[in-house]
């Protein structure tokens, strides 16, 4: 194993110097994302799954295929939306607004009581991943801008206020398309994603930082962390639980994606050192590589794309679900067979010891050998009823999902 | 025609994106997006259809052996072929690249290395980041001359 191992770095750096000698212009440093695919998987087919960016009409929705614990139901709550993924809900509880990657909307729905509307806020942006409600405005957040509209739940024409200068974005756009989210302390959070699969990061990536509101008062609360898109508080302890995408070429099987705690502020999770529950990185190597590592508090499956988390806070749901955390795994790419493609529910003491990871929302899977899905589950919300959203980026669609008693 | 892309035989995933995002306005150029402007995500779902259909002519200039052969190295090198197929002929979301117009190839490239290019998968302007110029041209020449 260990010589494989070595052979495999050996591999590595032959193509690297073929590369160089080709090259006249002065060095440079390796493509990124390049790091890590090792000489053997060079002919792996494996590449990212491609979205889509045309409606898909409710009708041609297989709704019926998703399968939910006893007792639940889900329904098609809004379609039409393309790409979209992160919710945030209004302050008036009516409006719910959408973010989107490629496509590079933000949309707004409404919800009047028996059905939901569609209009898109904002066009062009490059990827307007991250989307936050805060005391009657909306933050929108892509790669290389930052926008906030005030008052914009009774002002739909409001133009938006640049914050973009004040927030001091970082250039590289791989992995710095954003999740953003309010915290019990009114500051903004926003994690700054490694811009490679694996390799060591300058200064301004692999970490979350927070800002007030305005973009002033700039801290970094935790690095080591390659990509999370997903954080909520914990409702007791009001701690932040993150999830966190593990690298890619490392095989079928590992390393894990996690979700972790922040217990304390400064923390360091690994990146690009130390992966999942202690897996040291067979590229980017040190001594005691997971030596003062913050581990995660539970492995969620290799390559599954762990994204949205949400604490459920309602009563709707039965007593094992209150204060149970639900988690999209949007699905894998870089795995022969397909994993994740689902929402789990994981069940944990507070402080995040004897974490168990169980399904909830499957279905969404054709036939995992052969690589075929239909949708993919992405972000979560809870509305006042205690029912759950759950965006699917590929489809273009929220579902409802709520629960009655027989 | 000088710096436009050829579309026949690109991948239906990579059209239908590629149409949507430039209607849009997040890519490709001014005058396309002003033709694409209106146009129903029906209408283009069948425009891409179209042109995946049709069989790719490319007209490359002269083949320089040498140019070709240190394209073919880099390219190696960089996996391109793990994304755009073993042939370069695409699939999916990622476009075809053998047969493709050499100057567009390498302007795009250009700016994908210098985050000038907007709408596209960031994972090009990383797998591009760093990569000298001559070899940039390298690969547009071989990517060019494939079939």
């Amino acid at each position: 194993m260990r010589r494989s191992a070595c052979t495999l770095v050996a591999a590595v750096a032959l193509a690297f110097a073929a590369t160089a000698a080709w090259s006249q212009d002065k060095p440079k440093p390796p493509p990124a994302w390049w790091q890590g695919k090792p000489e053997a998987m060079k002919d792996s087919p494996l590449a990212p799954h491609p979205g889509k960016m045309t409606e898909t009409p409710a009708s041609e929705i297989p709704i019926e295929r998703i399968k939910l614990p006893k007792g639940f139901k889900v329904e098609i709550w809004a379609a039409g939306l393309p790409g979209g993924r992160a919710m945030a809900i209004g302050d008036s509880g009516k409006k719910i607004y959408v973010g989107t990657r490629a496509i590079g909307r933000v949309y707004e729905v409404t919800d009047h009581g028996d059905k939901r509307t569609v209009r898109v806020v904002i066009d062009k942006l490059t990827q307007p991943a991250g989307v936050a409600f805060h005391k009657g405005s909306l933050y929108v957040m892509a790669i290389d801008k930052v926008l906030r509209f005030d008052g914009i739940e009774d002002n739909p024409d409001v133009a938006p206020v640049d914050l973009t200068d004040r927030f001091a974005l970082p250039p590289e756009p791989h992995h710095n398309w954003k999740y953003i989210a309010f915290g019990p302390d009114g500051k903004l959070y926003v994690p700054f994603g490694a811009p490679c699969n694996i390799c060591e990061v300058s200064k301004e990536y692999a970490q979350l930082r927070r800002y007030n509101p305005d973009g002033s008062g700039m801290e970094v609360i935790a690095t080591g962390i390659r990509n999370t898109v997903g954080f909520d508080w914990h409702p007791k302890t009001g701690k932040l639980w993150f999830t966190d995408h593990g690298r890619d070429w490392m095989g079928d099987d590992t390393p894990d994606d996690e979700l972790n705690i922040l217990d304390k502020e400064g923390a360091f999770f690994g990146f690009p050192y130390c992966h999942a529950k202690g897996v040291p990185d067979p590229d980017i190597k040190k001594p005691d590589p997971c030596k003062g590592v913050t581990l995660p508090i539970a492995n969620m499956g290799p390559h599954t794309a762990v994204m949205g988390i949400k604490f459920y806070t309602g009563k709707m749901f039965p007593k094992e679900y209150q204060g149970a955390a639900f988690v999209a795994r949007k699905g894998s790419w870089n795995r022969t067979e397909l994993s994740g493609f689902d929402v789990v529910v994981v069940k944990a003491s507070p402080d995040g010891k004897n974490a168990k990871v169980q399904p909830f929302m499957t279905g969404f899977i054709e036939d995992a050998k052969a690589r075929k899905f239909w949708g993919r589950p992405a972000y979560l919300a809870q509305l006042k009823d205690g029912s759950l959203l759950v965006s699917d980026e590929q489809m273009g669609a929220i579902y409802r999902v709520t629960y009655q008693k027989k | 025609m000088a710096g436009v892309p050829s579309l026949a035989g690109q991948p239906r995933v990579f059209l239908e994106h590629y149409l949507v995002m430039t209607r849009e306005g997040i890519r490709g150029t001014e005058l396309m997006q002003q033709v694409l402007k209106g146009v129903s995500d029906r209408e283009i779902a069948a425009i891409a259809r179209h042109y995946a259909a049709l069989e790719p002519r490319a007209e490359p200039g002269p083949r320089d052996a040498a140019l070709f052969e240190r394209g073919r190295h880099v390219a190696q090198a960089h996996r391109c072929g793990t994304c755009h197929a073993p042939d370069y002929r695409g699939r999916e979301q990622m476009p075809r690249l053998a047969g493709q117009r050499e100057d567009f190839l390498l302007e795009a490239m250009l700016a994908y290395r210098e985050n000038r290019r907007r709408g596209g998968d960031t994972i090009m302007a990383a797998s591009l980041y760093g990569i000298a110029e001559a070899d940039l041209k390298a690969l547009a020449h071989y990517f060019a001359h494939l079939p």
